[in-house]
């Protein structure tokens, strides 16, 4: 379960403090339930996850873990560029206590990633798919009880991606996700619940086509107000 | 509310797993990063010490009785450079790290500390190595007093440790910090008196100079070494100690004020 508390959170601008991005956002999410988190471009999505990732601070409100929660998977980030993946995969499973069974996850790693002898190059030598099937394949080698996902899902080719969604699939069927699409589908195949991020607060749903059509009737409001 | 259904590590644990995983990480791209790498560890201050020794061997050969120059030299090299190299590395630690911040687990003092350690680590083999090898050819590097010169080799490792914190912070939020501590790094050589000994210096300009803790310690480490070597009027071992400390403190201060803002920006 991850208990978030009137959180609020703005970034540092180079002109001060810049404007709010959330403003009072107040969830429980249950562990084993998989959420969507919705909004438009700037309404704070990735912020939102970033934030119950760990990897940012709230300025004000808090944020409490109470199971294992993933790193906010997919943006690009947490592969080191002059690290080959394979230690790339060997620092992340050691920061995350997998000393003992190193060898199995860097096997499977290396198995699911599918990017051959690359595996033993530096990051920086990746192209930008090579690199988000090595980030999908780390995402998938550890047992979370919730997983971040921004955007994960789009990793890779067609091939890969087929690939990717089924493991997905089977992911969020034995644990809990948070996660952000573009795609009404995807969001409504692999979630129940939903989170609509509007005007830096967020709005529960059960039930993830409610969140989405609060969401899509926002927009049509805002077209046609236009 | 249910209780967190894993066996959660403690922040001990997760915080020695974060070091050992850092230190490795660092470990491999510090030592076998390009060619040869480790091999420029033991050059590179085998090199400066031949240059200098070239310059002034012609000048001098003996600075005081039982004291050769080389050794004074080599002595004043390891220590300034354990220095400087714990501090310069260290400062550029949190951006050439970045990657990693995106696991909570890691944070920016972590990167810090473990680079200023492995440099510690890198120092000792590379001053060990060469002291070993000044042997072979002839010069006594036995010190006198090898539990002092321990101490205060830790001491610089320390104080480098402390003064890299700092910088790492100031470098992250104000960019032009770092830009003038490396520019600051040059004259730094040559106010720490590695090439000399304060005695040689005026009085009135020896006592602004005994500001900067690193001819402190240069001078305490040449008398831990050699044995009818004495220290200048002046130099205390407390106001190393203190000054190092004071980095310490203010350098680990810097990063628990600012621990969100150096990972973020």
């Amino acid at each position: 379960m991850i208990v978030v508390d009137d959180v609020h959170k703005r970034y540092r601008t180079d002109h001060g403090p810049g404007k709010w991005v959330l403003r009072g956002v107040t969830l429980t999410i249950p562990s084993k339930t998989n959420v969507g988190l919705v909004g438009r471009n700037g309404a704070g999505k990735s912020t939102l996850l970033r934030l119950i990732g760990g990897v940012d601070v709230a300025n004000r409100g808090r944020i409490e873990r109470l199971c294992r929660v993933s790193w906010p998977m997919g943006f690009g980030g947490g592969l080191q560029g002059s690290l080959s993946g394979r230690q790339n995969a060997k620092f992340v499973c050691r920061i995350h206590g997998h000393e003992a069974d190193m060898a199995e996850r860097i096997a499977f790693i290396q198995d699911f990633a599918e990017i051959g002898e690359a595996f033993e190059e530096p990051v920086k030598t990746y192209s930008s798919g090579m690199k988000s099937r090595l980030q999908f394949a780390l995402s998938l080698a550890f047992d979370f009880d919730i997983y971040i996902s921004d955007e994960v899902t789009s990793a890779g080719d067609a091939a890969f991606q087929e690939k990717a969604l089924s493991a997905f699939q089977r992911l969020a069927d034995r644990a809990g996700l948070i996660m952000v699409s573009h795609s009404d589908g995807l969001l409504t195949e692999f979630c129940t619940a939903g989170i609509w991020l509007n005007r830096g607060e967020a709005v529960w749903f059960d039930d993830i086509n409610d969140a989405l059509q609060a969401y899509n009737q926002s927009i049509a409001m805002e077209g046609a107000s236009l | 509310m249910p209780a967190p259904e894993h066996h959660a590590r403690s922040h001990l644990t997760i915080a020695l797993a974060v070091w050992k995983a850092l230190f490795l990480r660092e470990a491999v791209t510090r030592v076998s990063g390009s060619r040869a790498a480790w091999l420029w560890l033991i050059l590179e201050p085998v090199a400066h010490l031949s240059i200098v020794m070239l310059i002034f061997s012609a000048v001098r050969r003996r600075l005081f009785d039982g004291v050769s120059f080389a050794l004074f030299l080599a002595i004043g090299i390891l220590a300034y450079n354990l220095f400087r190299n714990c501090a310069t590395r260290s400062m550029a630690a949190i951006s050439a790290n970045r990657a990693l911040f995106a696991y909570r687990q890691v944070k920016a003092v972590d990167v810090v500390l473990v680079r200023a350690f492995l440099e510690g680590v890198i120092q000792f083999f590379v001053g060990g190595v060469l002291l070993a090898a000044m042997s072979v050819v002839g010069f006594h590097t036995l010190p006198h007093d090898p539990l002092a010169v321990f101490f205060l080799f830790a001491v610089f490792w320390a104080f480098g440790t402390g003064v890299g914190l700092i910088l790492s912070a100031g470098s992250t939020l104000v960019p032009e910090i770092g830009k003038l501590a490396t520019l600051f790094f040059v004259p730094l050589y040559f106010l720490s008196g590695v090439l000399y000994s304060p005695r040689i210096l005026p009085p009135e300009m020896r006592e602004w100079l005994l500001l900067n803790p690193l001819m402190h310690g240069l001078e305490l480490l040449r008398a831990a070494f050699f044995a009818n070597y004495t220290v200048v009027s002046g130099v205390e071992v407390g106001y190393l100690v203190t000054s190092t400390c004071a980095s310490i403190f203010l350098g680990l201060a810097l990063h628990v004020r600012f621990s969100s803002r150096l990972v973020m920006e």
